[in-house]
């Protein structure tokens, strides 16, 4: 309930204070972004799944966006940012599908 | 929002086998009433999770939401802007590349055009110059050589000889001292009578050493009589200071009983042509620079 109400306070936030994005964060906020959405996805299906836990949920959503950023940093500092940001968001893309898939199963059984 | 307990801490990112899930496969025929039933669990679940109640445990987790749905519309917003801002370097500089290449392109097209535009610009400019220049000479020549009427200040001269005796040295000794003195364009005539133009080539010949009877002096084959008529362009005290010195064409007339008479005029009209003669052999020498 508190997650939805803070999902959509930091969506007005972001509408009304219109900051602008750092330079320095500007190549990983979008793959941050995915991957929290990943966790998020995750954190659904996990509840409906009955198993959600406030501890799991806050140590993958940390977890998924620094290891995302850092991939990203990686690939910078390798030359193939660029590439290795257009893998993570494919292999996050998938894992968002499938984690929509198992929530559509859970609440429609199909 | 959270319902169950600490089942599995480890993971519920996978999606698919993992074993965890409650609900059967589509169409693996499990039983309507199983089915039935963990379909409200979940729903149930749902909706006890939107259920008024704060816990100390979720407000973690709400923080990270309202972290999330800030990023998500900082970064539409960014998007959007659609600037060079949010570009890594990789991509600023392939963008830099392509414009510096465009930019080396278009100035090699700018440069090429203005060449162009240079080229035909003077082309065009120095063959109507040349043009002007050609005619000019064509004029001047024209005048020179006899085949363009003159006008002009400079003098006349009417030689008459009662007594015959002005012969074509004379005459010939007359347009030396003219040439000299700066004559542009003469004609030579008898009054009221026939006029030939005197130019570089034209020849004096007295009447009996060409088989033609009568007094006069034959100028280019045409028999001229007394009295003569000098039209000359030049400057006209000049003209008349040169037939006029001691010894001169006017002493040399007066020993002879003619009788000439030097007019200063300001304008002088020489209509009489030469036809321009054809070389036969002479060829213009393959010289452009002799235009310009």
């Amino acid at each position: 309930m508190i997650a939805a109400l803070g999902l959509v306070l930091g969506i007005v936030a972001g509408l009304f204070l219109e900051p602008t994005v750092p330079t320095w964060v500007q190549p990983y906020l979008p793959i941050a972004v995915v991957a929290a959405l990943d966790a998020v996805f995750g954190g659904v299906r996990a509840l409906l799944d009955g198993i959600f836990d406030d501890r799991v949920f806050v140590v993958s959503f940390v977890s998924n966006v620094t290891v995302a950023a850092l991939i990203v940093y990686l690939g910078d500092q390798l030359g193939v940012g660029t590439q290795l940001s257009t893998g993570v968001v494919v292999v996050l893309g998938i894992r968002i599908f499938a984690n929509s898939a198992a929530i559509r199963r859970q609440l429609f059984k199909a | 929002m959270a319902r169950g307990g600490r089942h599995e801490p480890g993971d519920h990112l996978p999606a698919e086998g993992s074993g965890r899930e409650p609900a059967p496969e589509p169409g693996t025929g499990g039983a309507a009433t199983a089915r039935s039933s963990v379909q409200r669990n979940a729903w149930t679940r749902l909706a006890s999770a939107f259920r008024p109640r704060v816990k100390r445990g979720h407000l973690l987790p709400a923080l990270l939401c309202a972290v999330l749905g800030f990023a998500v519309v900082v970064q539409v917003r960014s998007t959007q802007d659609t600037g060079l801002d949010g570009l890594r370097q990789t991509d600023l500089v392939r963008i830099l590349d392509d414009v510096t290449e465009r930019a080396d392109r278009l100035r090699q097209e700018a440069r090429d055009l203005e060449d162009t535009r240079a080229a035909v610009t003077a082309g065009s400019g120095g063959s109507l110059a040349a043009l002007q220049a050609a005619q000019d000479r064509a004029r001047v020549l024209g005048v020179l050589a006899g085949t363009l009427p003159a006008t002009g200040p400079g003098v006349e001269i009417t030689i008459s000889d009662p007594r015959g005796d002005v012969g074509s040295e004379v005459l010939l000794d007359t347009l030396q001292e003219l040439r000299d003195a700066g004559a542009e364009a003469v004609e030579l005539s008898t009054l009221d009578g026939a006029a030939v133009r005197v130019v570089a080539s034209t020849s004096f010949v007295d009447p009996a050493d060409t088989g033609v009877d009568g007094p006069g002096v034959v100028v280019d084959g045409t028999l001229l009589g007394s009295p003569y008529r000098f039209l000359v362009i030049g400057e006209p005290r000049t003209l008349e200071a040169a037939l006029g010195i001691p010894g001169g064409v006017l002493d040399v007339l007066r020993q002879k009983d003619a009788q000439g008479v030097v007019t200063q005029r300001d304008q002088v009209d020489i209509t009489s042509l030469r036809a321009a003669p054809s070389p036969r052999y002479a060829r213009p020498a393959a010289n452009d620079d002799n235009d310009k």
